[in-house]
């Protein structure tokens, strides 16, 4: 009984140990829990990721809390790749992940500002002018003033204001210079539309739709590897990242992909461990040099020299010795190295003319249309042939523009040599680069004749005019050039590897300093695996053989190689060139709307390089002669000038874009020419021919032809692009500079013969300069107006990139913080200012736009013989023809605004298109009518869809491109198909029915649909690669022959020795003589090349003012030098150095390493003037940017148009600012002074 | 505390509002309950900015208080820098601003000085000076800097930290500053640049990474450490 009353009945007790003790439950207050559940508790995630210069294009989840961006992650739902192929994931990088930081950053820019000294000017003028073009009038006309803002450029003092006052000013300055100098004194730059491409639209269309110049950039980053359009026609078109996978031999040749790869670099690592060996080639012990099987390191700039020897193993024994079938049969259908060249005489000497033509031939051999530039080739039957695939079958005639084995008569079969066909041997000469020395004897020369005699077996054949030629095969060139024996008893030829003749491996030894052995086995790794693969050889190059002046032979040095071994347009093969960011895939889709070709077409477009070449005035210093550079079997009074009057010469003869365009108001030309009873065109030609009116370039100094305003955004273009800072400095912005050197006229030196020379060169030729960004950059200090932009998470946009096939977008996970407004959103205003500003002043004008032939029109078959100057009498003035072609454009100005808001009639009346295809978009515009809405309101746009919001600019995008709307991709690979008379509309029709649309993207990133625009496939069996279409569609490349091209033939490129592929070194730029030992400062000076390559704690995604970045990197400007020249000028790790030559100086950290080879310093790009740099001792002004050293050289073979493949395109075609020739002096330096009371 | 609301608009970019109404602010200035040298200081300051050009004052101001951090007019930028921490410590002071009825009405983060005095103003007299204690350590960091700068800003700074009344020795501060200031050839500067070893497993005890941060040494920007810790707990209130 007592048992039943001790126990509770119904209860037990609440805290019964469970779990054999181990567990107890308590009723404890929780609250303290909250402390960490809350910590990571986010209202929402979006998605977003980085903008400009990043090509990893990684998507990425933004936390927000309360309205506050907190922190970010990877993205991990990319869609997967296929079965045995890894997916793309992990992506993102430190650089990315410590972005959330620059929002709330204290360098943020919050509000627009005006320099003070401008501002103050503009509030008087406005109190005296009610009109603000008129007050805007009386700043830029009166010298005092507009020096007194111009001189304190750079050295702060802004000041807030609001948006409507700065939109003001900005409209007023850019209505006043179009009403009085001309909308083409109005410029844009801003780089790499991929990333984040509705911001690059936006400036884009405004300047568009006013007339302004927008600029390219890729060519002047020196990311645009001219080789690229001379081989194949193309800009640059590359493998994805995943491809990597599939190679079976990968050469990493000057790329550092763990550093500037970082999200794609798995695949280089994860293709190891599937067996693929590889070979990594820098001349520095890069961090990729750890990914290599073997790691070779030739001197920097001499990578043409490899490249040639491995080319004349890889000839030797893959293809005289025991030929490859697989090669043989690939070089025969998809190379040049079956067609006929012509050999022309010279002084008694014979060397490489240009292709046989079919015009060249009786009866222009049965071909009609364009014989010109249909190249010939010998059957193996013996007939002369004009095969399929020629440029002049790409236009006025359809179907035969085909990669097919085939002619006019049938199937063909074409002979590679003529050794068995020839009626004799020829000697022909080669030019040699190799045995000149170097200005400093730093790279190596050989005792090698600079002309190279060779035998070589011809054909002769019956001209039309009644002569005969001698012709050889590429094949047979290509040969003789390297020195490859091919059993024709020419003993000039090596008969061993070991032989000391031109581009054999034991010649190379003494340039590179690579071993023979070493180069031996490489080239035979490299071809056997493409001979037994079927070309899944790869080569991943960057910069470090890009940026120098002669880039061309070192890329095609190796480019060469890939198409011996037919690895070009095969999975897993092929050129990997990864520099710079120029895929933005729904290009057709986009580039009505960055460059308003919906309402008025042609739009100005300019090259980069010469644009800043000419008006920071770097020729006024140029000290480069042309004849250094040229061939020896080249006419040297030819060439008796400077680089800028062939850049004057090349804009002359319609091959290059001006900007500005001609000497005068381009608004006021038709007037003029009604006033005078004539057509505009008609009148324009005879004025220019009678020389009463001039291109602007004949005149830079002439203040009739200044760039008078700037808008520069999405770049730091005076912080990290700008080659020849401090020429900037003094003659764009008319502020304090650290230029050392003088110029032309104050030295004595030769002075250019077609631009005209002004003793004081003008200074300070910018009116207006204004830029967009989020930070206080180094350009933004240099800025009379700076307008506070959005971050990557404060707006909505879209990213695309050559590294993976995904189009995934940035969106808003807040709005701009502050006062920041989006690109579109700053643009749109400004358009909306100028409609208002400009009444009185412009309306409906007529402004008359020239343009470059251009690539993949049929402009680009203007010039198929010689260069001729129609202002000498040479030829015929003919707009498009032999000079520039001239169009009348008509502008609403007042109605820019509304022009801007909305999507365009030319859509629907002329349609779209791209790369020389068009279709016809009146489905799509109909689309967007109903997904943005239409305009309701009477006036100009009326009924037409919207474009609003960054989203509906978006959504025209998307709409319109065949990658991300699988009917346009039907419509355009139908519209390519009626070139080549073959169907390819199989590659897009399983996907017709997609439509990619804003949404999808924010939902998940999307892989894009194969379209004609890019040579690859988008495709569930085969990774991205570039070319694929090329080869296994048939579609020809977009050059004179329609194939690969070994051979160069126009006349420039003749000149310059430039063929076929050479060795040719580094040039003398002769920066460092001047300033040597001249100022000295008790240490040692040592002269060494300047090299400057990414880096890892700054761009891409972040720039290098993070302090998360500084703090990893050692925080401010550093240099990277040798132990063996550090000792030698007594310099020690962290010292303060100086760097400096003619150009200008800098001030930074030694950093000594094994690293570095000797005779070389490094300085990584873009490290910010605004962080931790104290005064150099030379200029006693803060020391410079990685740039302030370095100066455009441009070269001449850029400059070539109206050429089929060498034919001006935006990006694709033109001057690059290369820059790793360049010496400095370095010396310990013997004071730090931080200038801090400036 | 009206005195707090006249520094905020003080410390504010300067207008022509600001100017317009100086002579009043200076009557409020002299009727506050900072002490007569504060008094005098403030009022001098008033004077001479608003006697001056207003655009030069603007000039001045971006140029302090926009270039750089060390004079960041942003709390957290102080104390966070670009940690991870700074978003959480944004949203727990907005939350203390709400718990107090009030909601942020314009485009300005929370941690903005002038809109936290002025969130302090609202507060009365005792959560105002408490409010100030807390950030005294921030404002002693600035009022030095902008000493060493000769600007006169730093009156502002010193007339906060009076009425905090926290006991911040700015001697010691000064002298701190001081050493590091010209920063010519001194290790202090070189400690900035050094690259530190990475380790692993050097402090267990620490919180995860916290052993491979960079050394706050190594922050040119930020020559004196605050103490978070305190800043953090005060201002959280969920702690």
């Amino acid at each position: 009984m007592s048992h039943l009353l001790d126990k509770l009945r119904f209860f037990k007790a609440r805290k019964e140990p469970f779990a054999n003790d181990h567990g107890v439950t308590t009723d404890q207050d929780r609250s303290w829990e909250k402390g960490y559940r809350q910590r990571w508790q986010h209202d929402k995630v979006v998605r977003s990721t980085h903008g400009v210069n990043c090509t990893g294009s990684c998507s990425w989840k933004i936390y927000v809390k309360d309205g506050l961006v907190t922190w970010e992650t990877q993205q991990t739902d990319y869609p997967r790749t296929r079965p045995d192929l890894p997916n793309h994931e992990p992506r993102g990088c430190p650089r990315g992940a410590s972005y959330s930081w620059y929002i709330y950053s204290a360098n943020r820019l919050k509000y627009p500002k005006v320099r003070g000294q401008l501002m103050k000017l503009w509030r008087e003028a406005k109190a005296k002018h009610r009109d603000p073009v008129t007050a805007w009038e009386s700043i830029v006309s009166d010298p005092v003033k507009a020096k007194s803002y111009k001189e304190r450029r750079g050295m702060g003092g802004f000041v807030r204001a609001s948006w409507d006052e700065v939109n003001e000013l900005i409209a007023a300055s850019n209505v006043y210079t179009t009403k009085e100098y001309g909308p083409d004194r109005v410029t844009g730059f801003s780089p790499i539309p991929a990333m984040s491409m509705v911001s690059y639209a936006a400036g884009a269309r405004y300047l568009s739709l006013i007339g302004g110049n927008c600029l390219s950039f890729y060519d002047w980053y020196c990311d645009l590897p001219p080789a690229s359009p001379q081989i194949w026609g193309e800009q640059t078109d590359v493998p994805e990242s995943a491809d990597w996978y599939n190679s079976n031999y990968i050469i990493v040749w000057g790329s550092n992909v763990p550093q500037t790869r970082t999200p794609d670099a798995h695949f280089l690592t994860e293709v190891r461990y599937k067996g693929t060996k590889t070979c990594v080639i820098t001349s520095d012990y890069s961090e990729a040099s750890k990914f290599g099987d073997t790691w070779l390191a030739p001197r920097q700039g001499t990578d043409a020299a490899l490249a040639m020897a491995f080319g004349h193993v890889i000839l030797k024994e893959f293809h005289v010795d025991k030929p490859s079938a697989y090669f043989t049969d690939y070089v025969k259908r998809t190379t040049d190295m079956p067609m006929l060249v012509m050999l022309e005489e010279n002084e008694g000497r014979l060397s490489g003319g240009r292709f046989l033509r079919a015009a060249d031939l009786v009866d222009n051999l049965g071909e009609d249309n364009n014989p010109d530039w249909k190249t010939i080739a010998l059957n193996s039957d013996g007939r002369l042939t004009s095969p399929n695939g020629a440029i002049g079958y790409r236009w006025g005639e359809k179907g035969k523009w085909n990669l097919e084995q085939k002619d006019r008569n049938g199937e063909l079969d074409l002979t590679l040599s003529l050794k068995d066909y020839r009626d004799g041997l020829a000697e022909v000469a080669f030019p040699y680069f190799g045995g000149a020395p170097h200005e400093y004897e730093y790279f190596q020369h050989t005792e090698h004749s600079d002309v190279q005699l060779r035998q070589v077996p011809f054909k002769t054949v019956e001209l039309a005019s009644g002569g005969t030629a001698k012709v050889v095969t590429v094949f047979d060139m290509m040969l003789a050039h390297y020195g490859v024996d091919n059993g024709i008893g020419d003993s000039s030829r090596a008969s061993s590897f070991d032989d000391n003749v031109p581009y054999t491996p034991a010649w190379q030894e003494v340039i590179t300093g690579v071993n023979r052995a070493d180069v031996i086995r490489i080239a035979r790794e490299f071809a056997s695996t493409a001979d037994k693969t079927r070309g899944r050889s790869m080569v991943i190059v960057g910069a470090a053989l890009n940026h120098w002046y002669h880039m061309d032979m070192n890329y095609r040095g190796l480019i060469n190689m890939l198409m011996m071994c037919g690895c070009v347009g095969q999975t897993g093969g092929g050129w990997a060139h990864y520099v710079g960011q120029e895929k933005l895939r729904p290009q057709t889709g986009w580039t009505p709307l960055a460059f308003a070709l919906d309402w008025q077409r042609p739009p100005r477009h300019m090259n980069g390089t010469s644009f800043f070449y000419n008006h920071s005035s770097q020729w006024r210093y140029e000290k480069l002669n042309m004849t250094e550079v040229i061939s020896p079997l080249a006419p040297k009074e030819k060439w008796n000038g400077s680089i800028i009057d062939f850049n004057t010469r090349a804009e002359r003869m319609g091959w290059l874009p001006s900007a500005p365009q001609l000497g005068t108001n381009p608004l006021g030309l038709t007037t003029a020419a009604a006033k005078a009873g004539m057509d505009v065109k008609d009148y324009v030609v005879e004025q220019l021919k009678s020389g009463d009116l001039k291109f602007a370039c004949e005149q830079p100094d002439n203040p009739k032809n200044f760039p008078r305003n700037m808008f520069i955004w999405r770049s730091n273009l005076l912080g990290s692009s700008g080659k020849g800072h401090e020429y900037m400095l003094k003659h764009l912005l008319g502020t304090k500079h650290g230029l050392l050197g003088k110029d032309l006229g104050d030295f004595g030196g030769q002075k250019p013969q077609d631009v005209e020379w002004v003793d004081d060169g003008a200074e300070g030729k910018v009116d207006l300069w204004v830029t967009l960004d989020f930070r206080m950059s180094t350009t933004c200090l240099y800025s009379d107006i700076v307008l506070p932009t959005a971050t990557w998470y404060e707006k909505d946009d879209m990213n695309t990139s050559d590294m993976h096939p995904f189009i995934h977008p940035l969106s808003a996970a807040i709005d701009p913080v502050w006062e920041a407004r989006s690109d579109w959103e700053i643009f749109k205003g400004i358009a909306k200012e100028f409609s208002r500003v400009c009444v009185g002043h412009l309306g409906v004008e007529k402004d008359l736009v020239t343009t470059p032939m251009h690539h993949d029109t049929p402009a680009e078959l203007a010039q198929p013989y010689g260069v001729k100057s129609w202002w000498k009498g040479e030829c015929d003035a003919i707009p498009g023809k032999t000079m520039p072609g001239l169009t009348v454009v008509e502008r609403d100005y007042p109605n820019t605004y509304a022009r801007f808001t909305s999507v365009g009639p030319l859509l629907e009346s002329i349609g779209n298109g791209g790369k020389g295809i068009s279709w016809d978009t009146k489905d799509e515009v109909k689309l967007l009518r109903q997904l943005n809405y239409t305009h309701a309101n009477e006036g100009a746009n009326q009924g037409m869809a919207r474009l609003d919001t960054a989203i509906d600019a978006c959504e025209m995008i998307l709409t319109l491109a065949p990658e991300t709307n699988g009917h346009v991709a039907v419509k355009a690979w139908k519209a390519l198909g009626e070139f080549t008379g073959l169907d390819h509309t199989h590659l897009a029709r399983p996907k017709e029915d997609e439509k990619i649309r804003w949404r999808d993207i924010v939902a998940q990133p999307r892989k894009i649909i194969s379209s004609p625009t890019w040579s690859g496939l988008e495709d569930e069996h085969v990774s991205y690669n570039a070319g694929y279409t090329n080869v296994h569609e048939m579609i020809p490349w977009r050059t004179i022959t329609g194939r690969q091209q070994f051979y160069q033939d126009h006349e420039w490129m003749r000149d310059f020795g430039e063929q076929l592929c050479s060795y040719k070194p580094p040039i003398n730029l002769k920066t460092v003589e001047p300033v040597l030992n001249k100022n000295p400062n008790g240490n040692k000076e040592i002269v060494l090349n300047w090299i400057t390559p990414h880096q890892k704690w700054g761009i891409h995604s972040t720039y290098s003012d993070n302090l998360l970045m500084l703090t990893l990197s050692r925080g401010g400007p550093i240099v990277w030098m040798s132990e063996i020249d550090a000792k030698a000028a007594g310099i020690e790790d962290n010292d303060w150095i100086e760097i400096f030559n003619v150009n200008g100086a800098i001030a930074a950290r030694a950093v000594v390493s094994q690293r570095v080879p000797e005779g070389m310093s490094m300085m990584y790009h873009a490290q910010e003037r605004i962080v931790n740099v104290p005064g150099s001792e030379m200029t006693g002004s803060r020391g410079g940017i990685h740039n302030s050293v370095t100066r455009a050289v441009m070269k001449p073979t850029h400059m070539i148009g109206g050429y089929a493949q060498q034919s001006y395109g935006f990006n694709y075609y033109g001057t690059v600012g290369c820059n790793r020739d360049e010496f400095v002096i370095v010396r310990k330096m013997s004071k730090v002074d931080w200038l801090d009371t400036e | 505390m009206e005195i707090l609301r006249i520094l905020s608009l003080l410390l504010d970019y300067p207008t022509q509002e600001l100017v317009a109404v100086h002579s009043e602010l200076q009557t409020l200035v002299t009727d506050s309950g900072l002490t007569a040298e504060h008094q005098t200081a403030v009022n001098d300051f008033i004077q001479h900015r608003c006697e001056g050009d207003l655009m030069a004052w603007q000039e001045e101001y971006d140029g302090l208080f926009e270039r750089g951090r060390s004079l960041s007019m942003l709390l957290f930028e102080h104390v966070h820098g670009e940690s991870r921490d700074r978003g959480q410590a944004m949203v727990d002071l907005k939350q203390q601003y709400q718990d107090a009825g009030l909601d942020i009405g314009v485009n300005e983060l929370p941690d903005y000085i002038p809109l936290y005095l002025e969130f302090l103003s609202t507060q009365g007299v005792q959560n105002g000076r408490f409010g100030l204690e807390e950030i005294a350590p921030i404002m002693a960091l600035l009022a030095c800097r902008l000493e060493q700068r000769e600007s006169d800003y730093a009156a502002i700074f010193h007339a906060l930290l009076s009425l905090s009344e926290a006991p911040i020795d700015l001697a010691d501060l000064r002298s701190q500053i001081d050493k590091e200031a010209p920063d010519h050839t001194s290790e202090a500067l070189d400690k900035v640049w050094e690259e530190e070893m990475v380790s692993f497993m050097a402090n267990e005890t620490a919180s995860c990474g916290e052993g491979n941060r960079p050394s706050e040494q190594q922050r040119r920007d930020q020559y004196i450490p605050l103490n978070t810790e305190l800043l953090q707990t005060s201002t959280n209130p969920t702690v």
